[in-house]
């Protein structure tokens, strides 16, 4: 065990059990988690988005390896602009180009989304911020098009397919396997679910008592979301705590131990001191 | 009895820091003392696992590694299990990761599996492709033409120099896919952009609270089979035969089930034992 | 004006009925963009949303201490964690490997060696022994700085071997395992997010002992559903009797005889009739704990999972979808503009 994975051990513990000491109060434990945290994430996730989208993407195709010597007045300028940047920032543009797998000739078109990209960071200021509104519009345009098609196809169309139960050699009542019964209720609650939600009508005498089996089913299908968020969350807090008695060994010099003790006087001392200025 | 009714009302309001801490020692206990209670397999575990062991020696299965470190204590147990169900039956394995993350997570149980346990050879037995950014977009790249997406694995080696890669041009060139997932991209994603399209069996694992969202395709026979969660993946466990992480937690797991179901129960009893006594006055 | 307003209308509906009709159209150059390109640009645009997120996240923190507003020291952290964040991911390379090639005496390298990779001398000279003639031997883990991975360097080579450094590919860095910005992953980023969601786990369990009361009928069913669920999808739901089962059912219906009639006799009748009926029945049986099975929490778990809710998950999944489609042809038509703020 090197000593980066022994001080990481003791990091980590801090910052778990600063977040867990929010279930006493909030306090300064609490906070300072809370701040390293969105902090941390932010860089995290700018790095990420960079290195496996922007450069090895947008760079990548705007100025690739090219194959052999650069010829043309066109080109040579444009591979002079990646020189200059390649003199400010070497480790994002490295010498001869980019090579990522995207062919030796630059993809011009990609100047767009790069335009479009730089137009979006605008939005800091607030006299050029409608420029974002363009990178949105493409952002948004697209979701569109790709999302309607596919949630009608696979939500809609196919679970309507779904919903086609067969009523033919099969048992009345089955608890493990196919039965007519159960695939009655499927469409009975998948038919009275979704007339609950139509409320161009009324709910109110036959169709209210049709939308009121509805709810009885959506109720049921919460029901089953609740058991199964609480399972998920407490799988969590078992990974937590794995890793927190893992921490607490002696590989790892009882970091969770004494972390913890230390903290516990810490916050004793801190609401001690609490109670004595609001008594005062 | 009015003094014990007092006691259940006013235990009604108690301070939620005492349910904290009740929750804190009902799940580290059963971690130092198991309880070794005996683990049943769903029938969604069961299909899963009916539609691995269908396939033979030398099919090829595409594993796609959607999660990270934050959910992993629920579907990595299960992600590690199957891997170890597709070696056992010698299935070729290509890992593919729409989420950057799931890269350390593939690693992680290539490792543990395919290296340590089944000494299985990269390139002949196992390829981890790797991690492209794209959501949708790898998923319909891999439907068209994998070299699209990939032109090197996550080793940097090209595609082409790869055994296990030659004839294995598509999506639809796979017998089984499987994508263990948390969230976006995901499960959802692999069946309207691949499963579907191409008609090649699905199965997932997704975490605890994704499974009700990817149900309605399981029960339409879009999916074949789900293991939901630290559960799902304790039972897939069970099926093969090769307890892992997933089973040691589930005793932790079932006494804080069972305290959660007491603490609903106590609080409307005290509920229901306060509106007697405000209707009474 | 049009710039403004106008443009962005444009391109949303340009590019979304583009997109729509690339899954319906075979013209080659269409389906190469709407398939490749597209959606390349739009994972490129999602990256500098992401930066235009940390840059106003400096922003608001930046306002907060030179305003000296209350909570300003953790605004202060704040940007340090961005700083140690973005320090790894962009300015320090932190991934420098040592790689061996070649070594006169291995039991020499190994007393190097060993400490660097935390084995034994013997197991570490085995392993160079192992290594395949032209092969090269990399240490594991790479070292975060230039330096730490130079003296190694120097240390193995005085020692009769040949090592070199080799420097991680800059972008490679983030997903090598055991460089700065994996640290940084592992250590901080990981905890930090598991714990937010582990979090919640005790605030489900409160929300279960103090807000979650049977209010009405419909609230009956959610509880009833999700305690059958929580119990029947773990081990310990196996271990429960479908009798203890039976007769919670019976108390129950008995407590419904109740409410309706709302006569003592008949209460009484309906609890002593029904307990004495299933005791009698058990006694039959000899109280098998999964029979009967419609009372035993894992079968009835699976029946509600597999039937009513479906029915309920699918008719909110049609809904969703139904209502996905609808708002994505609004923005599509140029219809809904609250992208734009308006």
């Amino acid at each position: 065990m090197n000593g980066s994975e022994i001080f990481g051990a003791w990091v980590a513990v801090f910052l778990t059990l600063g977040i867990f000491s929010y279930l006493y109060k909030d306090n300064p434990f609490y906070k300072i988690a809370e701040h390293v945290f969105v902090g941390v994430s932010a860089g995290y996730w700018m790095a990420m988005a960079f290195w496996t989208q922007v450069q090895p993407n947008l760079f990548g195709r705007l100025w690739p390896t090219p194959d052999g010597e650069i010829s043309g007045f066109l080109m040579k300028s444009w591979y002079g602009i990646y020189n200059f940047f390649g003199f400010i920032l070497p480790s994002v543009f490295p010498d001869g180009g980019i090579d990522k797998g995207h062919g030796h000739d630059p993809h011009f078109m990609y100047i767009l989304p790069f335009a479009l990209g730089i137009m979006m960071l605008l939005s800091v200021s607030s006299k050029l911020s409608w420029l974002a509104r363009l990178g949105i519009a493409y952002t948004v345009g697209m979701a569109a098009g790709l999302r309607a098609y596919a949630f009608l196809n696979s939500n809609v169309l196919g679970q309507i397919k779904g919903s086609a139960v067969s009523f033919v050699d099969m048992p009345f009542f089955s608890l493990t396997g196919v039965s007519i019964f159960n695939n009655l209720i499927i469409l009975v609650g998948t038919i009275t679910g979704l007339l609950y939600f139509y409320f161009s009508k009324e709910h109110t005498g036959h169709f209210g008592k049709v939308t009121r089996v509805g709810i009885y089913f959506l109720m049921i299908s919460f029901g089953a979301s609740f058991g199964f968020a609480v399972m998920g969350r407490i799988s969590l807090l078992i990974g937590r705590f794995t890793n927190l008695i893992t921490y607490g060994g002696p590989t790892y010099h009882y970091a969770s131990i004494w972390v913890l003790l230390i903290m516990i006087v810490l916050l004793a001392v801190w609401t001690f001191k609490g109670d004595k200025k609001v008594a005062s | 009895m009015e003094k014990f009714l007092d006691f259940i009302v006013r235990a009604g309001s108690l301070d939620r820091r005492y349910i904290f801490l009740v929750i804190a020692l009902v799940v580290i206990l059963p971690l130092f003392f198991p309880l070794g209670l005996p683990i049943r397999p769903t029938t969604s575990s069961q299909d899963v696992y009916n539609a691995v062991d269908k396939l033979e020696a030398g099919d090829k299965a595409l594993i796609s590694f959607e999660y990270g470190p934050s959910t992993k204590p629920e579907i990595h147990p299960m992600a590690v299990a199957l891997l170890r169900h597709l070696f056992q039956k010698d299935v070729k394995v290509y890992i593919t990761c729409l989420w950057p993350d799931g890269q350390f997570m593939a690693m992680e149980a290539l490792e543990q599996v395919a290296v340590k346990q089944y000494k299985k050879t990269y390139g002949e037995d196992y390829v981890l492709l790797g991690y492209r950014p794209g959501a949708e977009a790898v998923i319909k790249g891999l439907v068209s033409n994998i070299r699209k997406v990939f032109t090197v694995d996550a080793n940097g080696d090209f595609l082409d120099d790869i055994p296990m890669m030659v004839g294995v041009n598509q999506v639809a060139d796979f017998d089984y896919l499987f994508s263990a997932s948390a969230g976006y991209p995901g499960t959802v994603e692999w069946v309207q952009y691949a499963a579907d399209p191409t008609g090649v069996t699905m199965s997932t694992g997704t975490t605890s609270i994704q499974v009700n969202e990817v149900m309605p395709y399981v029960q339409s026979g879009q999916i074949v089979g789900i293991l939901g969660g630290m559960p799902g993946a304790a039972e897939y466990e069970s099926l093969i035969g090769q307890a892992g992480i997933g089973t040691s937690g589930m005793d932790a797991q079932s006494v804080a089930h069972l305290v959660i179901v007491g603490f609903i129960i106590f609080g409307n009893i005290s509920f229901f034992v306060e509106r007697r006594r405000s209707k009474k006055y | 004006m049009f710039m403004k307003r106008q443009l962005p209308i444009a391109i949303a509906a340009t590019i979304g009925f583009l997109t729509l009709f690339g899954w319906f159209v075979d013209e080659p150059v269409i389906k190469s963009f709407v398939d490749d390109d597209a959606t390349q640009w739009f994972d490129i645009l999602a990256s500098f949303a992401m930066f235009l997120g940390a840059l106003n996240l400096l922003k608001m923190q930046a306002i907060k201490i030179i305003k000296q507003q209350k909570g300003w020291q953790y605004a202060a952290l704040a940007i340090v964690g961005f700083t140690f964040s973005f320090t790894a991911g962009f300015i320090l390379l932190g991934s420098y490997n040592v790689e061996i090639s070649q070594y006169d005496d291995p039991a020499k390298v190994a007393t190097v060696l060993a400490s660097e990779i935390n084995l034994d001398e013997k197991s570490t000279e085995n392993i160079l022994i192992a290594m395949p003639e032209g092969d090269t031997y990399t240490i594991d883990t790479p070292y975060f700085t230039k330096k730490g991975a130079d003296n190694v360097v120097e240390q193995i080579n005085a020692a009769g071997g040949t090592a070199n450094m080799r420097a991680t590919e800059w972008g490679a860095h983030i997903s090598t395992r055991g460089s700065l910005f994996n640290w940084m992953f592992r250590f901080i980023f990981t905890p930090l997010s598991a714990t937010m969601f582990a979090l919640l786990a005790f605030f489900v369990a409160s929300a279960s002992y103090r807000a979650f009361k049977i209010r009405n009928f419909e609230a009956t069913l959610l509880l009833i559903s999700g305690i059958i669920i929580m119990l029947g999808r773990v081990p310990i739901g196996g271990n429960i009797s479908a009798w203890f089962i039976l007769y919670i059912v019976v108390l129950a219906l008995s407590a419904g005889v109740n409410t309706w009639f709302k006569n003592r006799t008949y209460t009484f009748a309906a609890v002593v009739g029904g307990l004495l009926a299933v005791t009698i029945a058990g006694f039959i049986m000899g109280w098998p704990v999964d029979q009967p099975a419609i009372f035993y929490l894992p079968v009835l778990q699976d029946w509600i999972y597999n039937n009513p809710n479906v029915a309920g998950a699918r008719a909110i999944m049609i809904g969703i979808g139904l209502g996905i489609f609808a708002t994505s042809i609004r923005y599509i038509l140029g219809i809904e503009k609250s992208y734009i703020g308006e």
